[in-house]
């Protein structure tokens, strides 16, 4: 054995160039697999903590009616299903011993209306939360770029950064907070290019969609304009508002108004009662028709100005339930623990993980890392013809050489390993060495901490910090990958190899 | 001819046919041959007679078509590739007319070549082996050059004192002067007379060379695949 490599190195030395070009598409297939595997585990990684610790959970309910799983970022419009039974779930997930904690919330789309004629409603997508129970269960997650965060029981909503820009250019109105004045360095490019003439508001009209149109529009005081943590890309659309308002936008009647859900046919009844009532019908009826005069608020919104403290918030309607797991509990077994309650216990909801919950965020890294073991295998091909091109024609040309060993008594097997030894030593050389350099700068970019404030970039990163990783699963599958390369590439020359005989050490013309 | 001396190789009806087309080439036809133990013979002939073939079967790295080949007491028609290397490896040495050495190896390692093949003897005798064997040779020198470092005269002495490292019984070599000048030739004939006296190993060669043929204590001539003088 001592024997067969010590040939094999020598001959690999012997000849640079070959050895050379195989090599260098071996240490560059496994550099790429190493960093590649590397950086989209870490952004995997950082989207789970930062979608698990910054807006989902790790488990989110839903109701069962809820035709798909993904909740979070759904643009088809999509409305999602109330949850009317709170109170039930709530006891049996107190119940649970994997759960940590959890946060029922309020989730749909709203129309952003104005009081210019020419603009198209917007569109704005709501949160409804307990804010100090928002804050509880994802701390840190946002702060206030301009304004302040609710108050203790206090109404209104905060609009983040994103959707303020959004906001902007459908309406041409600039939300500001209540009592705030401008901030020009927080204006988006196109506000910025149309200060002069830029009409600042420090109130928002929503009109809640709601399947069978039983939604108000209502005024919102803009307490704040926030940032989330990090990936305001995805973040950035939800508006936070406190579960009351959100409900009467949406017509699931507030708790605090009448603290039971509506029957459907009372509920419909009761839309007729609201003042806007042409709001419902046509785009244009869809503005609010006074621009000085602020819009008639709803009269729930009135009546809840100032929710009494003894009324049960929580028999309301709500969207989803975010749960966090205790640590340790696998997101399936969670799951499926917790689905099996809720069925024996007819409450009508279903548990997601984040990932399905986050539709295409959550399966992009799978298409991300699929599409780059792709790539990274193409390569691997092409080096697989080269090298059996390359080592085929050393065969050949080493007849002589390799015929005379055989004749003066090597086995056929002394001249195969020798030959598999050539590749697996170039391959374990420079594939390792690939490996190596790719392991050394994926551990040695955490260290450089890099940030990023740029959205997309952020979504690359997985978070604020671009922090690849390096999986023990991703190691094993670049190193198979590796040796099934240099076993695939070296059947075919061993082969041939192998086929040279004794006689093929005389030259004859 | 005297009947003293065991037969290395007994050969009886050997023919040797090479399809060439739509016609054969009968290469050898019919040939009966014994050489004895620590013979130092030659096979001479005109071009095309049948010595490298009659050489290469003897070796086992070629079959015969019909007959009975036995080297050193093998029956070598009826042996499998495995069996038939192990042979080649532990009785047989070969000398090529192309040297044949193994470039990346030095002096030597391509001498130590056949015995660590063997994986008999330890590394210490090995070496010690082989550097007798280079000393032997003339190349006590040289041990550490690669092949593409010597002359051709020396190149053929490496080649011999590996076909001799296993000390085999048998030591083929297939006009292994046809490549050096007459000088350096006759001191390779010098060389494996000397070894032939000293290891008592058998030595068939073959020549076109009227000069080598002087070494030779024995002749065989072939003339178209057939035996005319022994
Ligand atoms: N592989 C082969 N295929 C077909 N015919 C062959 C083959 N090898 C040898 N022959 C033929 O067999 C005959 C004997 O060839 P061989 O090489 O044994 O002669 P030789 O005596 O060694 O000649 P030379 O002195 O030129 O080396 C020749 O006619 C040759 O053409
Ligand atoms: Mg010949």
């Amino acid at each position: 054995m001592q024997l067969i490599f010590k040939i094999a190195w020598r001959n690999i030395l012997r000849h640079k160039g070959k050895s050379l070009i195989i090599g260098l598409i071996l240490f560059l297939g496994s550099l790429l697999m190493t960093v590649g595997n590397g950086v989209i585990s870490g952004m995997d990684h950082g989207l789970e903590q930062n979608v698990v610790n910054g807006f989902l959970g790790d488990v989110v309910i839903i109701s069962e009616k809820q035709k798909t799983d993904n909740i979070l970022l759904d643009f088809t419009g999509t409305l999602i299903e109330p949850i009317t039974n709170y109170p039930q779930i709530k006891k049996l997930l107190q119940a649970e011993r994997f759960v940590s904690r959890f946060l029922p919330a309020g989730k749909n789309m709203s129309l952003a209306l104005s009081d210019d004629y020419n603009a198209t409603p917007g569109f704005a997508y709501l949160l409804g939360v307990d804010f100090a129970e928002y804050q509880a269960m994802f701390p840190d997650s946002l702060k206030a770029l301009e304004g302040r965060l609710f108050k203790p029981g206090e109404r209104g909503i905060l609009v983040p950064k994103k959707a303020r820009d959004e906001f902007y250019n459908f309406t041409n109105r600039w939300l500001i907070p209540e009592g705030c004045s401008l901030v020009e360095a927080n204006l988006s490019k196109d506000a910025k290019e149309n200060l002069k003439t830029i009409i600042k508001a420090d109130n928002i009209v929503l009109l809640g969609m709601n399947e069978n149109n039983s939604s108000t529009d209502l005024r919102f005081g803009i307490k704040g304009v926030i940032a989330y943590r990090t990936l305001n890309t995805i973040f950035g659309h939800f508006s936070i508002t406190d579960i009351e308002s959100y409900r009467e936008c949406l017509g699931y009647f507030s708790s605090s108004a009448h603290a039971i859900q509506v029957a459907k046919e009372d509920q419909k009844l009761l839309d007729l009662d609201t003042t806007n009532l042409d709001s419902l019908f046509g785009t244009e009826s869809l503005m609010v028709s006074n621009p000085q005069a602020k819009p008639t608020p709803a009269p729930a919104a009135i009546a809840a100005a100032k929710a009494p403290a003894d009324v049960d918030i929580e028999a309301g309607v709500y969207n989803m339930i975010f749960v966090k797991l205790k640590k340790g509990t696998s997101y399936n077994y969670a799951v499926s623990q917790l689905n099996k309650i809720f069925t024996a216990n007819q409450a009508k909801v279903r548990a997601v993980t984040w990932k399905k919950a986050s539709g295409f965020i959550g399966s992009m890294t799978t298409i991300i890392k699929g599409s780059l073991l792709a790539f990274v295998s193409l390569l691997f091909l092409v080096a697989i013809i080269i090298i059996v091109n390359t080592l085929t024609m050393a065969a050949l040309e080493r007849t002589p050489e390799l015929g005379m060993m055989r004749a003066i008594g090597a086995q056929k097997q002394f001249v195969r390993l020798m030959f598999l030894s050539e590749t697996a030593i170039l391959s374990l050389v420079f594939g390792g060495a690939g490996f190596l350099l790719g392991a050394i700068i994926v551990n040695l970019i955490p260290m450089l901490n890099i940030t990023s404030a740029n959205d997309m970039v952020q979504l690359l990163y997985g978070g604020d910090i671009f922090h690849p990783l390096l999986k023990w699963t991703d190691i094993v599958v670049t190193l198979l990958e590796l040796s099934l390369v240099t076993l695939i590439a070296a059947i075919y020359p061993i082969r041939v190899a192998g086929g040279i005989k004794p006689l093929d050490a005389i030259a004859r013309d | 001819m005297k009947k003293t001396a065991k037969n290395i190789i007994e050969i009886s009806g050997l023919t040797k046919d090479y399809p060439l087309g739509n016609t054969t080439v009968n290469a050898l036809r019919g040939i009966d041959l014994n050489v004895q133990e620590g013979a130092f013979t030659s096979i001479i002939g005109p071009s095309g007679s049948g010595k490298t073939t009659l050489l290469n079967i003897i070796g086992c790295i070629d079959t015969a078509t019909r007959g009975s080949v036995k080297v050193a007491g093998h029956e070598i028609t009826g042996l499998n590739d495995k069996q038939i290397t192990d042979l080649r490896l532990h009785t047989i040495g070969f000398i090529f007319q192309t040297f044949n050495l193994i470039p990346v190896l030095d002096v030597l390692e391509n001498i130590e070549f056949p015995l660590l093949l063997m994986k008999k003897h330890s590394g210490a005798e090995i070496r010690q082996r082989a550097e007798k064997l280079a000393d032997l040779v003339g190349l006590g020198e040289h041990v550490k050059h690669r092949p593409a470092e010597l002359s051709g005269g020396q190149r053929q002495r490496v080649a011999i004192a590996r076909a001799l490292v296993t000390s085999p019984s048998l030591v083929l070599a297939d006009e292994p002067t046809a490549n050096l000048d007459s000088v350096t030739g006759g001191q390779i004939l010098e060389v494996m007379r000397q070894m032939n006296r000293l290891e008592k190993t058998t030595f068939i060669f073959s020549t076109h060379d009227a000069n080598v043929l002087k070494y030779a204590i024995g002749v065989t001539k072939l003339k178209d695949g057939v035996i005319t003088a022994n």
